[in-house]
């Protein structure tokens, strides 16, 4: 008689239905596109010519690996995936794709999208996109986010960082300008981060994620999604009168601003009932809209003065 | 007389049996393996053309 009872371990193995759709939303698509879309941004801003084949190679590579940080960090994340109703229809969560799976899927794209940037574009570009799926996976997934409600303070370097893996990739080197792209998306993440988790308190709480509304109280919160956005604002505006980015973009990110400051008042104002639930929910959405309006502006500009230029010649 | 093995063609398969919907799946999965290395290939061939003789200098 042996102590382990085998007829109660399913010995058989595991054979996967996962399809490429579940492979596909382990790279959390609707991320990806905001990484591809900023990191286009820097890449076409960038001085001197790149050939386009170099900047798809680029680009491509950029989102594989932002596509590779999304499968870690869902690969860590899995158990409180499960808790969340946000997360809990993701493959893992619903049993599509195994912890295993989503580990191995997600090294193999890290590693092959930051060889492949490296060993194609350039070496600065390629350690660019390493660190930043380190820090996205290691330093906020791991550490930061079930450790302290700064969690996506810190953690949003890694959101940041596409436009300057970008432009490093088109350049072969780092400038002003990719810093300030940098420091736009780095501002921008609490007020939208802090907006969601004003009403997805509950799914935080659930999963014991401290996020800055659980730790510190709404009202707290409100406060510093309202300072978070006047600095974002400012900065977002610094680049006109720096002389980087023309009047364009100076006049179209003041306008933007002031709509994310009247979110960001509105969001101060109310607290309470369906008011402050429409507060927040609008905050978050405008705030997609004011960094894709902001980066759309950016790559308009060029394009615009592109197609002027060859009807000139 | 005929001497020799009978196979049994009733005798169930041994091993792994995928249902249709594991076969499906996993055909799925092999086709965007294949067309993953096929682009990763042709990028590979797109950029040496692109770059030259140059993709041969490289110092340490």
């Amino acid at each position: 008689m042996s102590i382990v009872d085998h007829h109660a371990i399913d010995l058989s193995p595991r054979i996967s239905e996962a399809g490429v759709a579940d492979y596909v939303a382990l790279l959390k698509p609707r991320v990806m596109s905001l990484v591809v879309f900023t990191a286009l941004v820097g890449l076409v801003i960038a001085p001197g010519h790149f050939h386009p084949v170099l900047a798809l190679t680029s680009i491509l590579c950029i989102a594989v690996g932002g596509g590779a940080a999304g499968a870690l960090n869902m690969w860590y994340e899995h158990d409180i995936d499960a808790l969340m109703s946000r997360t809990t229809n993701r493959p893992i969560p619903r049993g599509r794709i195994l912890p295993g799976e989503a580990l191995a899927f997600g090294l193999t794209l890290a590693f092959f999208s930051v060889m492949t940037l490296g060993i194609l574009v350039n070496w600065l570009a390629g350690g660019l996109l390493a660190f930043t799926i380190f820090f996205y996976v290691v330093i906020y997934t791991m550490w930061l986010k079930r450790w302290t409600a700064q969690n996506i303070v810190i953690g949003g370097a890694a959101g940041a960082l596409p436009p300057v893996v970008a432009w490093a990739a088109a350049a072969g080197s780092l400038s002003p300008e990719p810093i300030l792209l940098f420091l736009i998306i780095f501002l921008w993440t609490p007020p939208h981060f802090w907006a969601l988790a004003l009403f997805r308190t509950d799914d935080y709480q659930r999963a014991n994620v401290p996020m800055l509304p659980n730790v510190a109280g709404p009202d707290a919160t409100r406060l510093q999604i309202l300072l978070y956005t006047i600095l974002l604002v400012a900065v977002a505006a610094s680049p006109w009168p720096l002389g980087y980015f023309d009047a364009i973009y100076g006049v179209t990110s003041l306008v933007l601003g002031a709509g994310m400051l009247w979110y960001a008042v509105r969001v101060y104002r109310y607290r309470t009932g369906s008011a402050a639930l429409r507060a927040t929910r609008g905050l978050f959405k405008f705030s997609i809209l004011y960094l894709f309006a902001l980066f759309a502006v950016l790559l308009a500009e060029v394009v615009v003065s592109a197609i002027a230029r060859m009807m000139w010649s | 007389m005929r001497t020799g093995i009978v196979m049994d063609s009733k005798k169930p398969p041994e091993g792994i049996v995928l249902t249709p919907e594991q076969k499906k799946r996993q055909r799925e999965r092999s086709i965007a393996i294949a067309v993953a290395l096929g682009v990763m290939v042709l990028l590979f061939f797109a950029v040496t053309m692109v770059k030259g003789p140059i993709v041969l200098h490289r110092p340490l």
